[in-house]
């Protein structure tokens, strides 16, 4: 589920309802459900113009109340099963997802060297 | 040891094999003695001890993997999933497809009427393997069988002939 919710971090709603439409996982067709129900939320009631202008903001998914449960191996021994469960949550905002520059290593050394110009003593004149 | 299934049994599992009491089935005699012969007995106990030492016995993890460095393995760039690149709308329908792949709509479109085809064919045969030995036509409404179709088959449909069903 944290794969398909890391997958969809950024995407425009309608690339990402496509990706999750071809992907075989079972938590692809629930974040699908979720997507296309916020989508007509945000046309109803929070005022949202157009429904492909949405991208995903947020996108994160947490661990649920798990269920134990015994699975029984060989000679006697016993394992406690977990029935695992999870919530699922998503943002969707309105506009075009904001393009994240690609940091290169110039950017990086950049950085390095203002972080060490940074360096004071603290409490000084 | 196996417990009921309505009653939950928490404790810690130790699939390592430590050390398994188990029973030592003893033979039933016609003849009254002892089951076993000592000697045996004391062969597997001893070694019992050396297993412990014995220093080809089972592979363990030495520390616990920290959390970041289960991070590292599951969230490096190939245990992600990738995005496909190969998804378009389809021409006839406008459905999303994978371009080496029928479209679903349109493939349930067709389904859907040839199920309903397949029902008649079958109510007409009345039961199994029943077929005739002639090639079978589809007619829509207010259609004839063409010339061609002289010795065939023919199965009516009551409905206008969709537009996808051509008649060549």
């Amino acid at each position: 589920m944290w794969y398909l919710a890391k997958m969809i971090r950024g995407m425009t709603i309608e690339q990402a309802i496509a990706q999750l439409e071809f992907n075989d996982k079972k938590g692809a067709a629930i974040i699908k459900e979720v997507l296309l129900e916020a989508q007509e939320m945000a046309v109803k009631s929070h005022n949202v113009e157009y429904k492909s202008n949405l991208y995903v903001a947020e996108s994160f998914s947490g661990k649920g109340q798990y269920l134990k449960r015994i699975r029984i191996h060989g000679r006697g021994m016993f394992g406690i099963m977990d029935k695992v469960y999870c919530h699922y949550f998503v943002k969707l905002v309105e506009g075009v997802p904001p393009t994240e520059k690609p940091r290169t290593g110039f950017d990086q050394a950049k950085e390095y060297v203002q972080q060490l110009r940074n360096r004071t003593i603290i409490h000084s004149l | 040891l196996c417990s009921q299934p309505p009653y939950i049994v928490t404790g810690p599992l130790n699939i390592v094999l430590s050390v398994i009491f188990m029973c030592t089935v003893v033979p039933a005699l016609s003849v009254q003695g002892p089951g076993i012969f000592p000697q045996p007995h004391r062969n597997e106990e001893t070694e019992e001890h050396s297993f412990l030492d014995n220093m080809f016995w089972m592979a363990a993890p030495k520390k616990r993997r920290t959390i970041e460095v289960n991070r590292c393995r599951r969230r490096n760039p190939h245990k992600l999933i990738e995005i496909k690149t190969n998804i378009e709308p389809c021409p006839e329908c406008g459905n999303l497809k994978q371009k080496h792949v029928l479209c679903g709509f349109c493939y349930e479109k067709v389904r859907r009427e040839t199920a309903i085809i397949r029902g008649q064919i079958q109510a007409q045969e009345g039961k199994p393997l029943n077929n005739p030995a002639v090639e079978t036509v589809v007619l829509y409404e207010g259609e004839k069988p063409a010339a061609t179709d002289a010795g065939k088959r023919i199965v009516e449909r009551k409905r206008q002939r969709p537009s996808w069903f051509t008649q060549y």
